[in-house]
């Protein structure tokens, strides 16, 4: 349809609804091609289960804030960050606008773009810590995914979440949920590593939207 | 006393009747006291034995009236219909015992009345002869060779007869341009497809039952359905070139619409920059070629769709012209498959996208097109760097300027061509005007000739009183819209096709599409309401097959729509008639002309046989065969009239054979009881009731009358447009005719029922009862 270079960064509108960016949504992003069909009915912000806490704005705003061209507010926002991927959105959108898949490869695109760290959900603080471990050891490792998460908030704040959950902690030691001494890893790491590599390559090349 | 006619009465037993009420009685009614040579019962009477029964004995000639004391006679009238004899009912069934409890005196009472009831109508009646003087035309006129006319044209000349095509402009097409893209009409409504007049245009002329006049317009029209003349002229009234005549049987109108004035669009940009256009001009440049801005000939590249530029809002036009979302919709796709990358944004505030259109307004958002909704605060020419549009954007929830635009788009509405905007408008006083254009208005006065100076003195009292509550000003006088007419119809009431709403001509939107408040004249196409191409074919086709049936119909003196059929027409006593004009200025479809003594001539074919001129004349001149005020009285005089002491009071309703009877008759089938103390006689419609009716059932002893009618107002129900509307505004004026009786105002009531108030009927008779019982019975009784 709109056919843009794929490695292009998403471009910055020169004015509201200068179509640019959303033009470039449309082709890069999962799912953006079905975005445009997109009524505004409001199905999805009122299918999820995220209030007003959690997301800045709903599903539906977003999606007419991509057409509006507000790059740095869609990118910025807490929405694409915090779905839970529950896919209610989803399966009732009755124009069958994959809602999730589109959320979900925008905060890709957003990480990217340097987006994320201002924005510091909590989802994104985990999130980090989650690949960290995944790709450094090939599982997650529970003490220290744990350990990476708390301390992104900071030190002081790390000690006093680690203190609140010192209980559980020993919990899941008695209970052999979580072990002290070396991370347990997966036997190839370099292949695992090499496989992250290649698909890092596809994806920088393909520019997503696969 | 039955000296007129042999007179059968044939009582049913069936249907519970035999068993709630005694037959052996109502025999002694029409045997004793009426006399019938005939009278017969039955059990079955509408089965093969009692029709035999009934048709053996017309058949002998001993009976050519039939009284048929049964069910309602909105139920199996063909079982009843007999050669050589005229059936009258006797509703003994919904209106007797399924709405009174069986075995009651007073239910025999109403089940005797009945019978009384419809031997009086009987003698009064005699069978309608038709009136089919002279010749008629079998021919169509169809005025206006646009889309919509053409297919009427061509649907008339498909079904075997001959068109006059008339067209004001110098070719055919109208507001359709060769060239020109429509919505898809077939699945799966992507590709916009070619519009379908070039092949209409060739069809039309190559057709040869279809004689095509361009460059010409009615100058008048006179006659009546099956003999209208109409005079064309050609070439504008200063060269009067030629004018040819034709006499048709029937008239199609297909006027269709021009776009809202746009120039009264200033506050959305219009003028303020020449690359502010209307749907009608980037049309125009679409279907020429590309579209290219005003100012500079280029492509746009980023363009806005205002949507209901003007409409929907009570400084212009306060409709929805339903077209206009899926015409700029159509138009958003044209320019992208120009070029993909124009940037194009329709602004709505609500999308309306009827039929075909959804599937296309899928389609554009599929192709790019931006939906923005909110309400426009203006149009900005941007100072160079492109125009802005601010919308109030609802989705986003703030203020938007739209800005770096290189073209804005106004989808202006659709104004109805009920005149032709290019001549002047004809004088009219204000009786004409009121009755052409506010008929329907509740609020307008009515025009009722002769009662009009009295009338207005009583309206006056009330609108000044009115006016001092609510301060307002003076009452806007009524209004047609600017232009010369189209028909110049040279009738009595006017030249111009009465309006319904907001200057369509139309009769009823829902009930009587096509029909205008002129017989044998129908509307279709935009000039009845907004509507698109798919729907003005069916329109067209609609109101051609509507021709054709009117042309048959009255070559054999048959009513038409909605008392279809009916071969009875109203005749006048030219004797004793005072010259009055009520007759003439109170028929709702304008049958009646004056001759140069001011005496009313009747158009046998433009009547539709309501019989409002029968309940204006306040001398009784006018009656049908089978339909009079004399009728009306003496079956409300043969009810028995309990003395006094009896405490059973007697009520009279007038009930509107339309929507109250029925509403009546459903009512006892759904088993709901009202007072026994209510004799219905079922009229045409209200305005054929008489305010004499009213004053001579009280002299005659009954101690209540109720006119039910339907609905009057905005949202009328009434057949014949403004039936209950004159009964109300008849029965102001018996309130001193009651005064003089020394009776109370409270006896005569006027009810509106719709057919869908069976449920509640019972309870407003029984609540008017009881009211009557309030008062105490009728001082008149006995005398």
């Amino acid at each position: 349809m709109n056919v843009i270079s794929p490695q292009a960064a998403p471009p910055q509108a020169s004015s509201k609804y200068d179509l640019g960016f959303a033009r470039w949504v449309y082709a890069n992003v999962e799912g953006g091609a079905k975005m445009s069909l997109c009524m505004q009915c409001g199905v999805c912000s009122g299918s999820c289960p995220l209030g007003d806490a959690e997301m800045d704005h709903g599903p539906r705003k977003l999606f007419m804030m991509v057409r509006a061209g507000m790059k740095d507010a869609v990118l910025g926002s807490t929405t694409i960050f915090n779905c839970t991927s529950c896919y209610n959105c989803v399966v009732r959108c009755p124009r069958e606008v994959p809602v999730q898949y589109i959320l979900q490869s925008l905060a890709t695109k957003a990480v990217a773009e340097g987006y994320a760290e201002a924005v510091k959900t909590d989802n994104t603080r985990f999130s980090g810590a989650f690949n960290w471990s995944t790709a450094k050891f090939g599982r997650t490792d529970e003490r220290l995914m744990t350990a990476k998460y708390y301390f992104s908030f900071g030190l002081i704040a790390a000690m006093k979440m680690s203190m609140a959950n010192l209980k559980i902690a020993l919990s899941m030691i008695k209970r052999k949920r979580m072990h002290l001494g070396a991370p347990h890893r997966i036997k190839g790491t370099g292949e695992l590593r090499a496989i992250l590599a290649k698909a890092a390559e596809i994806e920088s090349s393909a520019g997503g939207g696969s | 006393m039955s000296d007129k006619g042999k007179i059968g009465v044939y009582l049913c037993g069936g249907c519970g009747i035999g068993e709630a009420v005694d037959l052996d009685g109502l025999e002694q009614v029409a045997s004793g006291e009426f006399k019938a040579p005939v009278c017969k019962k039955h059990d079955y009477l509408c089965g093969e034995e009692g029709r035999k029964m009934i048709s053996g004995d017309i058949a002998s000639g001993d009976v050519d009236k039939a009284v048929i004391a049964a069910c309602s006679p909105r139920v199996m009238s063909d079982k009843f219909q007999f050669g050589g004899a005229q059936t009258i009912r006797a509703n003994l069934r919904e209106q007797v015992v399924w709405s009174h409890p069986a075995g009651d005196e007073d239910t025999q009472m109403l089940a005797c009345d009945q019978v009384r009831m419809a031997i009086t109508q009987a003698v009064r009646v005699s069978p309608p002869e038709p009136w089919k003087e002279g010749d008629f035309s079998s021919k169509v006129l169809v005025v206006g060779g646009g889309f919509t006319g053409m297919t009427a044209a061509m649907e008339t000349s498909r079904a075997g007869y001959e068109v006059v095509l008339v067209e004001r402009a110098d070719q055919l097409g109208g507001m359709m341009r060769e060239g020109a893209k429509v919505l898809a009409e077939t699945p799966p409504y992507r590709e916009l497809r070619d519009t379908p007049i070039t092949a209409l245009i060739e069809e039309v002329e190559a057709d040869g039952r279809i004689s095509v006049i361009t460059g010409a317009t009615v100058a008048k029209t006179s006659g009546m359905p099956g003999k209208f003349e109409v005079e064309l002229s050609k070439g504008g009234a200063e060269t009067p070139a030629e004018t040819p005549a034709e006499t048709v049987g029937a008239i199609v109108v297909a006027t269709g619409w021009r776009p809202y004035d746009a120039g009264k669009l200033g506050h959305l940009g219009y003028g303020a920059s020449p690359d502010v256009v209307t749907g009608v001009e980037l049309d125009e440049m679409l279907a020429a070629g590309p579209a290219l801005r005003k100012s500079d000939g280029k492509a746009p590249k980023a363009v806005a769709f205002v949507l209901c530029a003007g409409s929907r809002d009570p400084e212009h036009l306060s409709y929805c012209s339903t077209v206009c979302c899926g015409a700029s919709i159509r138009q958003a796709l044209q320019l992208l498959q120009a070029e993909p990358e124009t940037m194009t944004y329709i602004v709505f505030e609500e999308l309306r996208t009827p039929g075909v259109a959804e599937e296309h307004y899928r389609a554009a958002q599929e192709a790019g097109v931006i939906f923005i909704k909110g309400k426009v605060s203006g149009v900005d020419s941007g100072g160079g760097a492109g125009l802005v549009v601010t919308v109030d954007d609802a989705l986003l929830g703030e203020e938007t300027p739209l800005g770096g635009l290189d073209m804005v788009v106004l989808a202006t509405g659709m104004v109805p061509n009920s005149t032709n905007i290019d001549a002047p408008s004809p004088e009219m006083d204000e009786e004409k005007l009121s009755a052409l254009s506010a008929d329907i208005d509740p609020e307008a006065p009515i025009s009722v000739a002769g009662y009009l100076q009295d009338a207005s003195d009583d309206a006056d009292d009330k609108e000044d009183a009115a006016k001092e509550d609510a301060g307002e000003g003076e009452a806007a006088p009524p209004t047609y819209p600017e232009g010369g007419s189209i028909l110049n119809l040279q009738y009595r009431q006017g030249p111009h096709l009465p309006i319904l709403a907001d200057g369509f001509s139309d009769s009823h939107y829902i009930c009587f599409p096509y029909e205008t408040r002129r017989t044998g004249i129908y509307a279709c196409g935009p000039l009845r309401r907004p509507m698109d191409l798919a729907e003005s074919a069916l329109d067209a086709a609609g109101a051609a097959l509507k021709a054709i049936q009117a042309i048959h119909n009255v070559k054999e003196g048959r009513a038409l729509h909605p008392r279809s059929g009916d071969l009875s027409y109203p005749k006048i006593g030219l004797e004793i008639c005072t010259k009055c004009r009520r007759c003439t200025v109170e028929c709702p479809f304008g049958a009646f002309d004056e001759d140069e003594n001011d005496y009313p001539i009747l158009n046998p074919t433009r009547c539709r046989r309501c019989g409002t001129c029968m309940g204006a004349c306040p001398v009784r001149a006018i009656s049908f065969d089978n339909y009079s005020v004399e009728m009306l009285t003496s079956m409300a005089k043969a009810v028995e009239i309990p003395d006094e002491m009896d405490e059973k009071p007697r009520i009279l309703i007038l009930a509107c054979q339309n929507d109250a009877y029925p509403a009546l008759d459903m009512a006892g089938a759904a088993g709901c009881q009202y007072s026994a103390h209510v004799r219905i006689i079922p009229v045409r419609c209200l305005g054929s009731v008489s305010i004499l009716c009213a004053s001579d059932a009280l002299s005659a002893g009954y101690d209540g009358v109720i006119l039910m009618g339907c609905k009057s107002g905005d949202d009328y129900q009434c057949h014949f447009v403004k039936g209950s509307a004159l009964a109300g505004v008849r029965l102001s004026k018996i309130e001193e005719t009651l005064k003089s009786m020394m009776l109370e105002k409270e006896r005569v009531s006027s009810m509106e029922v719709a057919i869908s108030d069976s449920a509640s009927v019972g309870k407003m008779i029984d609540d008017f009862v009881a009211v009557i019982d309030e008062i105490g019975p009728n001082p008149f009784k006995g005398f």
